[in-house]
């Protein structure tokens, strides 16, 4: 079937599910209810199995051996490269560089962007809401040049408070670095909004998307971002491998991150020049068949609809809010607008981590804790919450069974 | 070696499915209701790390016997902290450094998570240490 055929039928989540052979294993004799995705996603077989097929048929190293494996294996891994700068909507695949994950990709973008760019007095922007791979390179960059980080707030309901963005930004903000999504409250950042008042100041800008470009389409050149974050495992593709998209003119001015091989040109004991974009980036023998394994996840996910999956976990979401709403003491904490499909709870009949080990015994996974989130969390007065996440592969009946469960806690602990 | 309680609680898990066996753990939380854990310990020092919930110890030491009392925001760790605490409580510096991880493998509450019994593992190192400290201060 083509992709526009596909489009063209109704969303069958019983067909997805039958992609994704974990969602069949029991856990404790009961059946599995995944609602982890936003931690990290499950695999569909078609992942699994390009990773496979390329250990089977087609694995060497890459950019290396002149002898037919290898060049199959490059050929694998470039097309894997193509694949994220179309999902991106990159005008080059000299844009897209391959990291590990995407905490890997910010720390690339302060290494050697920041370092080279910021000095003392100048200013990052990010916002309340960011998780830690959003703040923290940014704090090592802060120490090293003695650059300021300014944090814009957000509302009550996880909207982005814009006048107190505004407010922050200034001529002396060098850097907008924001999530698109946030992986604790839902909240869908307005990033074009945000892009062209950061350009109005002159300001580069960096969209953190490991959770936002799982939940829509994504086009860095209609954004205009500067750089563009994702990770690889949140994308049901495998762990280990992320990309950073980053504009050509701004890659090509940033010195190397790491040094090693792949990434050189020449190499004398006088010194090294550096190998073409996106090549500079990836020093050392890159992960292969995880690059391979996150093209045949970005297929997967563009044959289903980005928008389609979108409208999918939306009708989820729209259930869960009302269903669990009936439930006294609980609330959501996250109520933004046009948000995606993250539901932080906080119950005032047990601790976030009761929530967890209860629900889990029912077969139903959540993510409890502070979410990688530590001043999130403090801005909301929380410790921690029980966040379940909704993906391609979820069903009406996990939002049921995850209600259910949440009411044998409330009985047993309430 | 006075285990009593110890082994009471060896006994009575042993006894239960693994749905009891976290009713049985959280009555522990709940039994220990009436003597609150004071909100002035609740400090970061008292905090010990490495645990996803947070845990406070308070450790004492009464004619060379070492008496410890906890406490967590969770209530099924909560009962697990008290499990710990109840335990190895009375005894001297000798007898709680010749305490081992299959004391709390014996507990076998392996089988309810493994994190949660390695957490209580690392609750047991923890006691160690606060003891072991009362020793050279």
């Amino acid at each position: 079937m083509s992709t526009a055929e596909a489009l063209d039928q109704p969303y069958d989540v019983e067909a997805v599910r039958a992609d994704f052979p974990i969602l069949h294993r029991p856990v404790y004799g009961k059946p599995l209810v995944f609602l982890d995705s936003a931690a990290s996603a499950q695999k569909p077989r078609q992942v699994i199995e390009a990773v496979s097929r390329l250990y089977e048929t087609e694995y060497a190293n890459v950019h290396r051996g002149l002898y037919y494996l290898s060049d199959r294996a490059t050929t694998a891994f470039e097309a894997a490269r193509e694949k994220v700068r179309g999902f991106l909507g990159a005008a080059s695949e000299r844009e897209i560089v391959f990291t590990r994950n995407g905490t890997e990709a910010i720390n690339l973008v302060a290494g050697s962007w920041g370092r080279q760019t910021l000095k003392a007095g100048d200013e990052i922007l990010v916002t309340e809401l960011e998780h830690h791979a959003n703040i923290v390179p940014w704090q090592l960059l802060c120490q090293a040049t003695g650059a300021l980080l300014k944090v814009a707030r957000i509302e009550d309901d996880g909207r982005l408070d814009m006048a107190s963005f505004e407010r922050q930004l200034s001529e002396r903000t060098k850097l907008v670095a924001v999530a698109h999504m946030s992986n604790v409250l839902g909240t869908i950042l307005p990033v074009a909004e945000i892009v062209a008042k950061a350009k109005a100041v002159g300001a580069t800008t960096l969209i953190d998307g490991c959770q936002g470009a799982v939940h829509g389409k994504v086009d860095v050149r209609a954004l205009g971002c500067d750089f563009y974050v994702i990770t690889g495992h949140k994308l049901y593709g495998p762990t280990g491998i992320g990309a950073l998209y980053g504009r050509e003119a701004l890659l090509e001015a940033m010195p190397p991150y790491q040094g090693g091989g792949e990434m050189i040109d020449v190499v004398t004991f006088e010194g090294s020049t550096w190998a073409e974009l996106p090549h500079k980036f990836e020093a050392g023998t890159p992960a292969i068949a995880q690059a391979v394994g996150l093209g045949a996840a970005i297929d997967y996910l563009q044959r289903l609809g980005v928008e389609r999956v979108a409208a999918h976990e939306h009708a989820l979401l729209n259930h869960a809010t009302q269903r669990l709403a009936a439930i006294d003491g609980l609330r959501i904490v996250g109520t933004a607008p046009g948000k995606g499909g993250v539901i932080s709870l906080h119950a005032d009949f047990a601790h976030a981590n009761d929530i967890g080990l209860i629900l889990d015994r029912e077969g139903v996974a959540v993510r409890t804790g502070n979410h990688c989130a530590q001043p999130l969390m403090a801005r909301l007065g929380l410790t921690a919450t029980a966040r379940a996440s909704l993906a391609c592969y979820n069903r009406h009946e996990d939002v049921e069974a995850l209600a259910t469960a949440l009411e044998k806690v409330k009985a047993k602990l309430g | 070696m006075s285990l009593e309680r110890y082994q009471e609680f060896v006994e009575a898990l042993e006894e239960l499915d693994d749905e009891m066996r976290f009713e049985y753990i959280l009555d522990l939380a709940r039994e220990h209701k009436d003597a609150p854990f004071p909100e002035e310990a609740m400090t970061r020092e008292n905090l010990m790390h490495g645990c996803q919930s947070r845990v406070w110890i308070i450790h004492e030491e009464k004619a060379g016997r070492h008496y410890f009392r906890g406490h967590s925001d969770g209530a099924i760790v909560n009962g697990l902290v008290h499990m710990m605490t109840d335990s190895f409580s009375g005894l001297t510096s000798e007898e709680i450094q010749a305490l081992t991880l299959d004391h709390v493998r014996k507990l076998n509450l392996g089988a309810l998570t493994t994190q949660r019994q390695v957490g209580m593992m690392a609750m047991l190192k923890h006691i160690q240490k606060l003891s072991r400290q009362a020793e050279a201060a």
